[in-house]
C-alpha cells in the first residue's frame, strides 16, 4: 500500500511517464482527476458557491499541513494564498526528482472543475519550482479578466506562470 | 530504526482521500497504456522513490521497510499487528486495508488493482534482495510475510 502521505510522490512519477506520452496524455489525466475529484467537491460547490468552496480548501489545508490562508472570501471573489505548499514541497524532497510539470497539475483538475460549476478562476504559479501560489475565484468574468490583467504584470515576458479558465 | 530516521517521515494530519487519488492515477495507466504502465510507474516508485528502503533490502538490511510499515499503518489508524524477529524477518497481519477502507467509502471496488500495487513494489523491493514477502488476502486486508529467501 503507499500511504497517503506519499501520494504524491507517486503521482509525481505518473506525470513523469506522462510527460513521455506527450500533451494529450496529460491533459486527459488533468481531465480524469477533475471528473474523480467531482464526487469531494461538485455538491458543496454548486449548492453553497463560494463560501462552499473555502469550506472545502480549509478542509484540504488543516488534512493536508498546509502554509496558508485566505485573502478574501465574499460570495462573489475568492482569494487564498499558499505560502508553503506541501505537495510540491514533498516532490522536491524527493530521492526519484521532481517532474517540472508537476505544478500544474492544480490549475489542471481545478479549473476544469469551476468551469463546469460557472465560476472563473485565475491562480498564479509564481515559479514551477517555488511551493507557493495563489488561487482566485470569481463568480463575474469581468472581475476575473481584471484581476488576470494584474496578475499578469507580476510575471513580465512568462505568462506561463499564470493559468486562467478563460479567454 | 526511529520514524525521524526514516528517508521520509511525515507529520500532522493524514488526507485519506489520497487513496482514492492513488486509485484514480493507477487505474488511468491501465485503461490507457495498460498494466505495462502501471508497472513502470510502479517499478520506478518502489526503487527511485523510496531508494532508502529499496537499497536497505539489497543490502539485507530491512530495518526502515519494517519501520515504514507500523508508521504510516499507525498515522492511519489501521488495525493491524506487526511481528518483528531479530533476524530481519517480520510478519505484518493488516486486518483492515487503509486503502480498501477508503476506496470503499468512495464506492470504488478494485480490490485487485489497489492490491498489485503493493505486490509490485514488494516485488520490485525484494528482487536481488536476501528477501521475499508473501502476501496473503485476507478479508478486508492482507497477511504480508518478509522472510529470507
Amino acid at each position: 500500500m503507499i500511504p497517503s502521505d506519499h501520494f504524491v510522490r507517486f503521482y509525481n512519477e505518473i506525470f513523469k511517464y506522462l510527460q513521455k506520452q506527450g500533451p494529450e496524455a496529460i491533459a486527459e489525466y488533468y481531465q480524469t482527476i477533475s471528473k474523480h475529484q467531482e464526487t469531494h467537491c461538485w455538491e458543496i460547490f454548486t449548492q453553497k458557491g463560494i463560501p462552499g468552496m473555502k469550506e472545502y480548501w480549509d478542509n484540504i489545508r488543516k488534512e493536508e499541513n498546509c502554509d496558508g490562508e485566505v485573502l478574501e472570501c465574499s460570495e462573489t471573489v475568492y482569494r487564498s494564498i499558499m505560502n508553503n505548499c506541501p505537495s510540491l514541497s514533498k516532490v522536491v524532497d524527493n530521492d526519484a526528482g521532481a517532474s517540472d510539470i508537476y505544478c500544474r497539475h492544480c490549475p489542471g483538475w481545478v479549473m476544469p472543475l469551476l468551469t463546469k460549476c460557472g465560476y472563473y478562476c485565475v491562480e498564479d504559479l509564481v515559479g514551477l519550482d517555488i511551493p507557493r501560489c495563489q488561487l482566485s475565484i470569481f463568480k463575474n468574468l469581468e472581475d476575473a479578466r481584471a484581476y488576470r490583467e494584474r496578475v499578469l504584470k507580476r510575471h513580465p515576458g512568462k505568462p506561463e506562470l499564470v493559468e486562467s479558465n478563460f479567454d | 530504526m526511529k520514524p525521524e530516521e526514516m528517508r521520509y517521515c511525515s507529520t500532522g494530519e493524514v488526507h485519506l482521500d489520497f487513496h482514492g487519488s492513488t486509485y484514480v492515477g493507477l487505474k488511468y495507466l491501465l485503461d490507457h497504456f495498460g498494466m505495462e504502465a502501471v508497472d513502470e510507474v510502479l517499478s520506478s516508485t518502489a526503487e527511485k522513490v523510496y531508494k532508502s528502503i529499496y537499497e536497505r533490502l539489497q543490502r539485507g538490511d530491512s530495518s526502515e521497510l519494517i519501520c515504514h510499515w507500523r508508521y504510516y499503518l499507525e498515522r492511519e489508524k489501521c488495525d493491524f499487528t506487526l511481528t518483528e524477529n531479530p533476524d530481519g524477518t517480520a510478519v505484518l497481519e493488516l486486518r483492515e486495508c487503509p486503502a480498501l477502507r477508503q476506496l470503499a467509502k468512495e464506492n470504488i471496488n478494485d480490490r485487485p488493482l489497489i492490491c498489485h500495487a503493493t505486490d509490485k513494489m514488494n516485488q520490485v523491493w525484494c528482487a536481488n534482495s536476501p528477501f521475499e514477502i508473501v502476501v496473503e488476502h485476507l478479508e478486508k486486508g492482507c497477511r504480508q510475510t518478509l522472510r529470507r529467501k
